[in-house]
């Protein structure tokens, strides 16, 4: 079978060199009630890899992306990306983020868009270098529109360039298709592994489609709700690069059926969970 | 006929055939004796009061204007500095609300106490528009996308930082919504404080055609000082238009 869950493995938890979180929780306090957004989440994926957070709304899996972006502080254990806390991260320029929300300046054109990272971090932009990017998420010809003119598709396009555009170490993706629709997505999906397999980076995507995580990822993490946990490893063995094809073969199926029996039977049992 | 009646040039039309309409009707009924002349009796006194007009209207303006800016500049320097220490904002909003609750026609002999030559008028008409445009530029700043925010943070930003490249264009079309309203406010600002005395200004000019009985003149003079407020909300927004041509214009959407 192609596919192994290793919540326990030792193998997987040594090789915590990209993404090492241990024991990681967060408490959010809405007026007078404490919600228990994550419990005792432990995540390590070799550099390198692309790690997808699956599981419903309101599993936790965006604190936990948001924690790595510096955006949360978790109330109790800690999180590392390439031996690196999340301040030092953001503070390098490692972070390359997309939210399902493009949050394109609207007075902006596409090309100014996607230089607003390095305006924000200071850095020179390499001639040529958003010509590429343009290029990569084609977007030839609309260098100098401005989001309004966009499709939602396009737009998204112009926030994932803007992701790249620090040439990022970690790549945060939080839902970024989530908004659009099932053919979009599927094509923007196919992008995204393109430019992912052409720069290999740690990658962190949140997302709550199951073919999607399949489609992209090496491991995914399964997360249950309230309070979030993982609740299981599972590593894609499907063989890269990865084509649209394979969205229609037995084995992915068959990982898609044992993810959907992990996340809607109670596979493992989520103690203090009264809901 | 349809598109016609839904335009807004049309309404507006309407409107003011109407508000002239009343106007004429009132004066038959009413006449000069009980304060109200005809329009047309009203325009031909303006006619021949024109020469009257520029040296009031000048000393106005000038007030006016140097109110605008004074009170506008303060406004905007309030709100930048509420939206990046927020300690500033809980000790000094409490003093903007006071500013605005304060009658401005209450504060007028005071500052006339205190202030000499044009500093009262100038500071009425100041202390009219500081309220409307703090609040127009606190709205615009926070009405920045969340988003937006946090991906300038992501990337190593701080609160000046998100300030520079989100804040201050998002805020722009709500602050130039306030500048519109500012205009007029900054008008009737010094136009109160010209009440107070003095020897030039409209609102001198009015006081004295009023007292003098000049019904007519009385009313060219309210006429003129409408306009020039009016002018001042127009070349606003204008400005406004050429500024911030991204933002959604509910004009846009009405003129179809």
């Amino acid at each position: 079978m192609a596919m192994t869950d290793t919540l326990s493995s030792p193998a997987v938890k040594a090789a915590g060199d990209g993404i090492a979180i241990s024991g990681l929780g967060k408490v959010f306090s809405i007026g007078r009630k404490k919600v228990n957004a994550l419990e005792g989440v432990d995540l390590h994926t070799p550099q390198g890899s692309f790690l997808s957070l699956l599981g419903p709304s309101g599993c936790g899996k965006s604190t936990v992306l948001r924690i790595i972006a510096d955006l949360e502080h978790p109330t109790s254990g800690t999180a590392l990306v390439h031996g690196e806390s999340p301040t030092v991260l953001r503070g390098h320029h490692h972070l390359g983020i997309a939210f399902q929300d493009p949050a394109l300046l609207p007075w902006r054109s596409v090309e100014a868009n996607i230089k607003l990272p390095l305006e924000v971090a200071g850095i020179d932009v390499r001639p040529g270098l958003i010509t590429e990017l343009i290029q990569l998420v084609g977007l030839e010809g609309f260098e100098k529109a401005r989001p309004s003119q966009l499709s939602g598709g396009m737009r998204q396009r112009v926030a994932i360039a803007r992701a790249l555009v620090v040439e990022p170490k970690v790549l945060l993706l939080d839902e970024p298709f989530g908004a659009l629709d099932e053919m979009t997505r599927q094509r923007l999906n196919l992008e995204l592994l393109r430019i992912w397999t052409e720069r290999v980076t740690t990658t962190l995507l949140v997302t709550h489609s199951i073919s999607e995580a399949v489609f992209l990822s090496d491991v995914i993490a399964v997360m249950s709700p309230r309070p979030g946990r993982i609740k299981a490893m599972v590593t894609i063995d499907l063989p890269r690069p990865r084509t649209p094809a394979m969205l229609r073969s037995p084995e992915f199926h068959a990982i898609e059926d044992h993810l959907s029996e992990l996340l809607f039977s109670g596979g493992v049992p989520t103690s203090g969970d009264d809901v | 006929m349809r598109a016609m009646l839904g335009s807004r040039r049309f309404a507006g039309a309407v409107g003011v055939t109407g508000v002239l309409l009343f106007w004429v009707l009132a004066g038959e009924l009413w006449g000069v004796r009980k304060g109200i002349p005809q329009p047309w009796s009203v325009l031909s006194h303006l006619k021949d009061d024109w020469h009257l007009y520029p040296n009031h209207l000048k000393a106005t303006l000038a007030r006016a204007s140097r109110g605008y800016l004074i009170g506008n500049a303060v406004a905007i320097g309030l709100g930048l500095a509420f939206v990046l220490v927020p300690f500033v904002e809980k000790a000094l909003m409490q003093l903007a609300v006071a500013t605005y609750c304060l009658p401005i026609i209450a504060i007028g002999p005071i500052l006339q106490v205190v202030l000499s030559g044009d500093a009262p008028k100038v500071a009425l008409s100041a202390l009219s528009v500081i309220f409307t445009t703090l609040i127009g530029v606190l709205v615009g700043l926070r009405s920045a996308d969340r988003t937006s925010l946090e991906v300038v943070r992501v990337y190593g930003g701080g609160s000046v930082m998100q300030l520079r490249k989100v804040r201050l264009r998002a805020a722009l079309p709500s602050t130039f919504t306030a500048l519109q309203i500012a205009a007029p406010a900054a008008v009737l600002g010094s136009i109160i404080g010209e009440f107070m005395g003095g020897e030039r200004g409209l609102g001198i000019f009015m006081i004295n055609s009023q007292q003098a009985l000049d019904v007519p003149r009385t009313w060219g003079v309210a006429l003129v000082s409408t306009a020039v407020a009016g002018i001042g909300f127009g070349l606003t927004s204008l400005i406004a238009r050429a500024a911030t041509p991204w933002a959604p214009r509910s004009a846009k959407a009405g003129r179809e």
